[in-house]
């Protein structure tokens, strides 16, 4: 397949894990285990009530992000990733489903919703324009990466920020997949000052084996670390970031 | 103005009928598709279920099961030749796929877990039968459509609940303008699940009686399901011209519309800017009218803001009842439908009107010719998207 889209740049980044607070902490392993949760300091205690430590990783690196591009909250449009999404409020609910009269709260089923970080987002910063939530499986950020960059390639928007968060699957689904809490974000612009790379997509990954990011193997936010390694190191060309999609990055 | 890019092929189903030919017909009837939940729940419920058992999907797709996927399977053969022709067209590798829904195959799980709880929970085994890789996540059904239907470009899901399958319109319009893609099919499944039928009872929005768009003392809503999907080509025999796509945010409340309707009326105003198109153009409006009090106050605020108390409004929920993530898709053929054939249909069960509510919503189906259609999405997270299309000429 021929990568139409290719004048788009990445700008920014932000990487939130449990003991990991930003991106220099994570990559040199310089762990705080007193961080179980991000601070989320932009967003007042009411909307705090009753959401995921998920959604709470995907709306901090999304302002993290946007913050270290020096762009308005209440102007840039978001990408929320996330491949299993509100997993846990699921399952909180299902356990209410089999308790007592069997019903639900009003407060955990309207955070639910894949699209409850983009909400909260858009609530906190005052941004009345475009977000979406996106969710593809393993392959949730290099397409969520596609939606991001094509709003900035077709002109509609100058910037947009493309998040993945995944959270630990909770029992009794948890054997099926991804033990730990990752959430990355990268600010896409069509402007190339501040370019740390410029990239290419969709493109086909070439790549029997991906390179494993420390210890993540297959957490759905290790192909967001994947591209984040490679514009640190420099690398020019393709970029597997999963088995189905990668990026080039000139 | 961007180009309009031609919907070449629609099919679906829902609570008004198995087939895209009934449920067409039930809709120029202006017969309701609600009946009861197929499953129990601990109060009165009516929702848009579609009649009659869902077929098994085939051996070969087994391990796939979940309502979301039968509704799929039920729905695709009624687009599946055009596809098959859109592949042999462009190849399969230049099809895209853009789905919206809110719960995937959530109904899996929610089945296994019930079990799982009644075995003692802790280390007590799930159903042979359940995979929550192959059947819950979001992607599930779209993985069983690409095995269906042999498309191989990029496909993703959009879930932004109740707008999820409006706006993969403006996924897809942005793929093929780029050159991602020269054809995305679009569209959106959500199956009834004790999830969104309890949780939206906890809001106290629930009707147990056919809901009233728009109406006096209207009680809320109920919940549908179906699956709905749009073939939506660069080039091609148009059904009806996709024209515009506005989308925006209210940044007011997680499940609350912003009251005046700001952010609906700035996704409508987006959608007629993108095509060029003058509020007085629009002949018929399918409100988002889901029945409950906010919605529909806000919805119309908007509605009369921009368009005026003249044009046309009907809620095909009414019919349907809010099948969620699918309304998007599920109201976009309806729009279709109603420019191919010319008609309005009643606007059911909103009248008496609400004093507060100051639209035009025909008592009885109407036979007129429509040039532009306006179908809007609403959603949790104050997310809106507003759909225009115009009549194939």
């Amino acid at each position: 397949m021929s990568a139409p889209i290719s004048k788009v740049h990445v700008i920014a980044h932000a990487v939130w894990a449990p003991g990991y607070p930003d991106a220099q902490s994570f990559f040199a392993r310089e762990e705080d285990v007193s961080l179980v949760e991000p601070p989320l300091a932009f967003v007042n205690s009411r909307l705090q009530r009753a959401i995921s430590l998920m959604c709470r990783m995907a709306v901090q690196v999304v302002g993290d992000a946007i913050d270290a591009a020096g762009i308005a909250p209440s102007e840039c449009a978001t990408v929320f990733g996330s491949s299993h999404g509100e997993m846990q409020i699921a399952v909180d609910q299902m356990v209410m489903m089999q308790e007592g009269e069997g019903r639900l709260s009003p407060a955990r089923f309207k955070n639910s919703v894949h699209n409850t970080a983009a909400g909260l987002f858009s609530i906190a910063a005052g941004n009345r324009g475009f977000t979406t939530a996106i969710a593809a499986g393993a392959d949730t950020f290099p397409l969520s990466l596609l939606e991001g960059a094509a709003l900035v390639a077709s002109g509609e928007e100058s910037h947009a920020v493309v998040a993945i968060a995944d959270e630990p699957l909770p029992d009794p689904v948890s054997q099926f997949g991804e033990q730990r809490a990752l959430a990355v974000a990268v600010v896409l612009s069509s402007d190339p000052s501040g370019s740390r790379g410029r990239i290419t997509l969709p493109a086909r990954s070439t790549e029997a084996d991906l390179e494993a990011i420390f210890d993540y193997g297959d957490h759905p936010a290790a192909s967001a670390l994947r591209l984040l390694v490679a514009l640190d190191r420099g690398h020019r060309g393709p970029v597997a970031l999963t088995r189905e999609w990668g990026v080039v990055i000139s | 103005m961007r180009t309009p890019l031609a919907i070449t092929a629609y099919g679906l189903c829902c609570g008004l009928g198995r087939t895209t030919d009934e449920v067409i017909a039930e809709l120029s009837a202006g017969r309701r598709g609600l009946r009861d939940a197929p499953f129990a729940v601990p109060f009165p419920a009516l929702t848009g279920t579609v009649p009659g058992d869902l077929p098994r999907l085939g051996a070969e797709h087994a391990s796939r099961d979940s309502r979301s996927a039968r509704l799929t399977a039920l729905a695709y053969p009624s687009v599946s030749a055009e596809v098959d022709r859109c592949r042999a067209r462009w190849g399969s590798e230049r099809v895209a796929m853009v789905m919206g829904t809110s719960t995937g195959g959530i109904d899996r799980t929610e089945t296994a877990h019930a079990a799982w709880w009644a075995a003692g929970a802790a280390n007590a085994p799930l159903p042979a039968d359940y995979d929550y890789a192959l059947q819950h996540p979001f992607h599930a059904f779209t993985d069983l459509l690409a095995e269906l239907s042999g498309i191989a470009g990029p496909r993703y899901v959009v879930s932004t609940a109740c707008s999820s399958s409006a706006k993969v319109f403006a996924s897809a319009r942005r793929l093929i303008e780029l050159g991602v893609a020269d054809a995305v099919l679009v569209g959106g499944v959500d199956g009834l699940c004790h999830t969104t039928v309890r949780g939206f009872h906890s809001l106290g929005v629930m009707a147990d009686e056919p809901c009233r768009p728009f109406g006096r003392d209207r009680p809320g809503m109920n919940v549908g399901e179906g699956a709905a999907f749009l073939l939506v080509e660069r080039a091609g025999e148009p059904r009806a011209w996709l024209r515009g796509v506005g989308e925006s945010s209210d940044a007011y409340h997680m499940s609350s519309p912003e009251p005046s309707g700001r952010g609906a009326a700035a996704a409508m105003r987006a959608a007629l800017e993108e095509a060029g198109v003058q509020p007085s153009q629009i002949d018929y409006v399918n409100a988002h009218g889901t029945g409950t009090q906010h919605n529909d106050a806000a919805e119309s605020a908007a509605i009369g803001t921009l368009l005026g108390p003249d044009v046309p409004v009907v809620s095909t929920k009414a019919y349907t009842g809010h099948t969620l993530g699918a309304c998007g898709a599920v109201e976009a053929i309806f729009c279709v439908v109603a420019l191919e054939r010319g008609f309005v249909p009643a606007a059911l069960g909103s009248h008496p009107v609400d004093e507060g509510i100051d639209l035009f919503l025909p008592e009885v189906r109407t036979e007129r010719p429509l040039r532009f259609a306006l179908s809007n999405a609403f959603a949790f997270g104050g997310n809106n998207c507003s759909v225009l299309l115009e009549k194939a000429s």
